[in-house]
């Protein structure tokens, strides 16, 4: 087989989600496989997918055990789907879900594979807790021993602080700080305000609230669990009650001076999974299912944060210039913009990242800023803030509610609409991602 | 329109307030009765039909139930969750004064399931159970327990069909007769697929889940008690991780046969072997215990699962 002369279009094709939970909600006791499992199940019965060997199943986790290794297959074997179908566990921290994404598009573009399904779940629920590292070493050593002595021996070096059981870090392991707190450090250098943050998380809610209501959600989301809407979605909030929560991150931090980041201009520990079907215009016409979007194009970028050099959760300001420039346009081309909000100042910080002229010169070696975004245009069906973000589920619920936005507004203009995705993610890294209506 | 119902036979329904609990039922069963020996010469069947109305099938407990089983927790019901809803309904009718065939005696031979339409938990649903069919066996007598779960408006949703042997006098002039059908069957075990390796712990694990603390299914000692070497797994455990192990797609109607041989002794290693055939729609699975030195390997369970419609 010889490769096309250009890469062929691999199609998004619809998508399935549970509603969001809280950590501790209804899906308290329930585990990444029974979440992925459902999303995908849900995504098979909503497509006629039974029987079906797909090209490629693809997904991951954060928050991981260490005996799902196969998560992706094991929660696939559990589905209608043809069980010769192969699976694929990736991970790169809250971007896992978008990866998936651009990891499968770029097989079928290839003409590696004809369909896929790219996916992602997390549980803050029902995270890994280990042992410590000591009793761990003591444990392998006593398993080791060749004679009951030297068992015994290597056992009488337990320490009662050994014992204690370790919940997944939570933090950066390189400086320390949370999440929240890099963040903190980030949204005070760029002078974010307090009122900025919480009308952006305001508006998510709002937004949520009305593609709900308008049963935008209907054909996106399969209930699970008792559970209809995201449980985290206030659709009355309000600016008074968000200013009355008391500020969380930064408030230990010297070079915060005015603490601003709260519980509700921050996204919630949560719960759920989602999942998109891909496939290429051959397949997708055998299936008789109608191509929502193309994926175009997507960079990667890293940050320095670990001695300071930029924010934690700034690498998605470097990456979107990049992108838009290997496909020619420019920010204000976008019609659509999908920014993951794991913090309201997140957003906040990358917008106004693109429109100083000096972090456009000085960082990117641009001649200008990248200017202003039309904010009408800016996570119109709600973002994080209100659904919540199980980290490795967040990019599925994106691309699986952009692509039929941008077809929603195709039909309505006639016109081919660019949607933009940026996601931001651990350990200095970000991925976006281009994508384009299509009308087929 | 009439308001006139057709008429129906007079049947006896006893409605419970709320599924029995089983160490009550089990305590109920050790009651000794009087006229028993008598009536067991001459059984008779109950007439009667016990009722639970409105039964939420918990979510919490239908995802233990998967979680034991090896499977996802799923948004439709394991019909191995339904089973052990209506069990203890029939073991409440079974365990009346006027139940001819002590209850800790009966030997589950077969199990068949008939589901229509899917189950989500959280349902609601309305059990009833009855026993009938009375035949003989050569090793005494063989009975139906069949509960019948309906939805709110009366649609039935699944039958469940369990065939017990009330060991004892059968009755020789139907021995002939029946002798042939029950004789064990000669064991060829296929290439096996898969095992199982089951701790002494498995029938507590099973009873956690479905709330059957059958004394031979909890200890070696309470086996002991009741007449069985060793504590034995629960044969709707090993029917219902079959199930699982099936992978089957539960939006679909479907059917679910199990017949039980040997028990299954704890601890123990079962192996199993499935066979799917994609294009009927089924799945079977034979487990059995592996043979050692000159013990003969031995059928414990036979499982088939047909996808309908």
């Amino acid at each position: 087989m010889t490769l096309p002369d250009s890469p062929r279009d691999a199609l998004i094709l619809g998508g399935n989600r549970l509603p969001f939970a809280r950590s501790g909600g209804p899906y308290a006791g329930i585990s990444n496989q029974d979440l992925l499992t459902a999303a995908l199940e849900g995504l098979v019965a909503r497509y006629g997918l039974q029987g079906e060997k797909l090209g490629e199943v693809a997904g991951g986790a954060v928050l991981k055990l260490a005996g799902d290794l196969n998560l992706t297959r094991e929660s696939a074997l559990g589905t209608p789907l043809d069980p010769r179908t192969p699976a694929l566990d990736m991970s790169k921290a809250c971007a896992s879900g978008l990866e998936t994404t651009v990891h499968v598009s770029n097989r079928i573009r290839l003409g590696q594979i004809d369909s896929a399904i790219a996916c992602g779940v997390d549980s803050a629920s029902d995270s890994p807790i280990e042992v410590t590292p000591r009793l761990r070493r003591i444990l392998h050593r006593a398993f080791a021993a060749k004679t009951t002595g030297q068992r015994l021996k290597a056992l009488t070096a337990i320490r009662p602080g050994d014992l204690a059981p370790v919940p997944p870090r939570n933090g950066e392991p390189r400086t320390g700080l949370s999440m929240g707190e890099h963040m903190a450090l980030t949204a005070a250098e760029w002078g974010i305000t307090r009122e900025a943050q919480d009308e952006l998380a305001m508006t998510s809610h709002h937004k949520l609230a009305a593609a709900y209501d308008a049963g935008f959600f209907d054909d996106l989301v399969t209930g699970y669990r008792g559970l209809s809407r995201d449980q985290n979605l206030r659709p009355d909030s309000t600016l008074e009650k968000l200013a009355s929560l008391k500020p969380v991150f930064g408030v230990k931090s010297p070079q915060v001076a005015d603490p601003t980041m709260t519980a509700g201009n921050s996204t919630p520990l949560s719960d759920g999974a989602s999942a998109v079907l891909l496939g290429s215009a051959e397949w997708a016409a055998e299936h008789e299912l109608k191509p929502l979007a193309r994926v175009v194009d997507s960079r990667m970028a890293a940050v320095d944060f670990a001695h300071g050099d930029e924010g934690l959760l700034m690498a998605p300001a470097y990456a979107v210039p990049e992108l838009l420039d290997a496909n020619g346009l420019s920010l204000q081309d976008i019609d659509l913009y999908e920014i993951h909000e794991a913090f309201a100042s997140t957003v906040l910080a990358h917008m106004a990242a693109w429109e100083s002229e000096q972090f456009c010169r000085t960082r990117l070696g641009r001649d200008g800023a990248l200017g202003a975004i039309d904010r009408s245009r800016l996570n119109v069906a709600g973002s994080s803030l209100a659904a919540g973000h199980p980290f490795a589920a967040t990019g599925g619920r994106i691309v699986a509610s952009l692509a039929k936005l941008l077809h929603e507004r195709h039909r309505e203009t006639g016109q081919v609409q660019r949607g933009l995705i940026s996601v931001c993610a651990a350990a200095g890294q970000g991925t976006v991602a281009l994508i384009e209506s299509v009308d087929l | 329109m009439t308001n006139q119902l057709p008429a129906r036979p007079v049947e006896q329904v006893k409605d419970l307030a709320d599924v029995p609990s089983f160490p009550a039922v089990y305590a109920a069963a050790l009651t000794p009765r009087r006229g028993r020996e008598t009536s067991r010469r001459d059984p008779v069947l109950p007439e009667v039909t016990y009722r639970v109305r409105s039964v939420r099938i918990d979510a919490e407990r239908a995802a233990s139930f998967d979680h034991l089983m090896g499977g996802p927790a799923t948004e439709l019901v394991h019909p191995g969750v339904l089973h052990v809803l209506t069990f203890p309904v029939s073991l409440a009718l079974m365990a009346r004064g006027d139940f001819p065939f002590p209850l800790l005696g009966l030997v589950h031979l077969r199990n068949q399931v008939l589901q229509h339409r899917p189950v989500r938990v959280g349902e609601q649903v309305d059990v009833e159970c009855r026993v009938r069919d009375l035949q003989p066996h050569r090793k005494g007598r063989t009975f139906e327990a069949v509960s019948t779960i309906l939805s709110p408006d009366g649609d039935i949703i699944a039958t469940d069909v369990s065939t017990y042997l009330a060991k004892g006098d059968g009755g020789g002039e139907d021995e002939a007769r029946s002798s042939t059908r029950s004789r064990r069957r000669p064991f060829e075990p296929p290439r096996p697929t898969g095992r199982w390796k089951l701790g002494a712990d498995a029938g507590r694990r099973y009873a956690e889940v479905s709330g059957d603390v059958n004394p031979i299914h909890m200890s070696g000692l309470s086996a002991k008690a009741f007449g069985f070497p060793r504590a034995i797994a629960h044969g709707m455990y090993t029917a219902s991780r079959a199930f699982t192990e099936a992978r089957v797609d539960l939006s679909r109607p479907l059917r679910w046969d199990v017949s039980f041989d040997a028990p299954v002794t704890l601890p123990g290693t079962v192996l199993v072997s499935y066979d799917d055939d994609r294009e009927a729609g089924t799945v079977e699975c034979v487990g059995w215990r592996p043979g050692r030195g000159d013990k003969s390997p031995r059928r414990c369970f036979e499982v088939q699962i047909q996808t309908l419609g």
